[in-house]
């Protein structure tokens, strides 16, 4: 298809922004629209780094946000674990 | 207008039994309609006939050809509104021809008769009435345009082009019915004169990247904006206020509680805020407005008028993840061992268990996405790219971009292997 390297931006920041909503990191961002949209790497790679320049402060909450869910996630799953261990 | 011509002959013998004075611009109208190819003399004629016939509706089925359209429509008030505003404007645009040939007609060729100096009145009335008649029915009205309406006409008009979208072909892509062309015609004009306004202000600063995003601010600012905002104050920008009102010219204010809703749900609802949620003080940015202002303008207030979707910043710091349902996410399959869904609904009501109720949700929205609803997902965004970003982040300038790419190797973007 033919687009403008604008629309063509444009578009993977979009998809990089979908991402975001799945609270994918950079590198599972890198993977996915590798893999779903055919982005390559690099690009995803390059735009996701400017925009992070960009909107450095959203990205650094979103990193911290990430953390605490990956901890929280964690001791969710460890709970779980327990639980389930302990119906066994 | 081939009916015409029958017509003529019989009202002629009418007209030459009751309208004596009328007689005499017969000779006229007969060689102007040979000549012109025209009703021009049945509208004569009909004119002459409306003089003696009282009521509006009378002068309207006299009257061939644009009046009996007219009159049709007039009648099926609840025809296609399209059908009925390409037949109405068939119409007003008829009748304004004749009404202009008629008047001058009349002016030149009879002068004489008090039939002829009524009449155009008459017909205007006429026309009016039967005009207003036909834009009282459905789709002529004025459109209330909601967030929803105005954003399948932007994902429209990205589509065409902003540029070369026409009304007529706007109005397929939003297969609405109950728009005319009309409605269509005007958001269009408004929504180009916003737009030049913002790219205006655009040019001063910002790149050409960046203006894309301002007709896909122009939704999402209505929907974040305080149902208590001041009436529309139309493209005033200034510098420290009002940055985001104009973009609220095209809100509606009743509309945006409900839509705004939308939004957060997307992300996170944020918990603590005292405020209803989508009005959260920006607590990274000290903004040049005052709090109470609105949500969204500290984040204009950096300069750029380009965002208009709730700002991420505003509401991660004080994410909570709170229990609740998030629509705008697809429920993410989740991992428990046990089976169960630990959705809201699933969990017995008495104290659900701490996992299920917290952070059950958290595990839906975790780090294990599944890879059906990216796929999903990403697919959407490839389908329509013209959609307006879902967190409108504030985008890299596009020279920056390509230099970087460039840095890497990539010459060409899209890339063409």
């Amino acid at each position: 298809m033919s687009e403008s390297p604008a629309s063509y931006i444009r578009m993977v920041q979009h998809l990089i922004e979908k991402c975001l909503l799945h609270r994918m990191n950079k590198e599972e961002c890198i993977d996915a629209l590798n893999k779903h949209a055919n982005i390559k790497p690099v690009i995803t790679s390059t735009v996701w780094g400017e925009l992070e320049k960009e909107n450095s402060e959203f990205f650094a909450a979103y990193e911290r946000e990430r953390q605490n869910q990956t901890t929280e996630t964690k001791t969710t799953e460890e709970v779980i674990e327990e639980s389930a261990d302990d119906e066994d | 207008m081939l009916a015409v011509t029958p017509l003529r002959s019989s009202t002629n013998g009418d007209r030459a039994g009751d309208v004596g004075g009328a007689a005499n611009q017969l000779p006229a109208s007969d060689d102007f309609s040979v000549d012109f190819d025209f009703d021009f003399s049945e509208l004569l004629a009909g004119f002459d006939d409306a003089d003696l016939l009282p009521g509006l509706e009378i002068d309207a089925i006299d009257l061939p050809g644009p009046e009996t359209s007219a009159v049709e429509v007039e009648a099926s008030c609840g025809r296609d509104s399209q059908q009925e505003e390409r037949e109405e404007e068939m119409a007003l645009t008829n009748h304004e021809e004749v009404l202009s040939c008629e008047i001058k007609e009349e002016t030149s060729a009879a002068s004489e008769s008090n039939s002829s100096a009524e009449t155009p009145p008459e017909k205007d009335r006429g026309r009016k009435s039967t005009a207003g008649q036909a834009k009282g029915s459905n789709g002529k009205r004025k459109v209330d345009w909601t967030a929803e309406l105005h954003r399948r006409f932007v994902q429209a008009v990205e589509q065409l082009g902003v540029e070369k979208a026409v009304p007529s072909r706007i109005l397929e892509l939003m297969g609405i019915d109950c728009l005319t062309r009309h409605n269509v015609a005007s958001h269009l004009q408004k929504y180009r004169s916003h737009r030049k306004h913002m790219m205006a202000r655009e040019a001063e600063s910002t790149s050409s990247s960046q203006r894309r995003q301002i007709y896909a601010t122009w939704l999402p600012p209505t929907m974040g904006f305080p149902p208590n905002a001041p009436p529309p104050q139309h493209l005033l920008l200034h510098p420290n206020m009002q940055h985001f009102r104009p973009l609220h010219v095209w809100g509606h204010p009743t509309m945006n509680q409900s839509l705004v809703h939308m939004w957060p749900k997307h992300i996170v609802p944020i918990g603590p805020a005292p405020t209803p949620s989508w009005v959260a003080p920006h607590p990274i940015q000290p903004s040049l407005l005052p709090p109470h202002a609105s949500p969204w303008p500290p984040h204009f207030a950096r300069g750029t008028l380009t965002q208009g979707t709730p700002y991420f910043p505003q509401s991660l710091p004080t994410m909570r993840f709170p229990a609740l349902p998030v629509p705008g996410i697809p429920p993410l399959p989740t991992y428990r061992p046990d089976g169960t869904i630990p959705t809201a609904m699933a969990q017995p009501p008495p104290p659900p268990p701490p996992p299920c109720k917290q952070t059950g949700w958290l595990v839906q929205l975790d780090a294990h996405p599944s890879k059906e609803s990216i796929d999903a997902a990403l697919g959407d965004v490839l389908a329509q790219p013209w959609l307006p970003l879902p967190l409108g982040l504030k985008p890299p300038s596009l020279e920056s971009v390509m230099a970087e790419l460039h840095k890497q190797g990539i010459a060409n973007v899209p890339p063409c292997n």
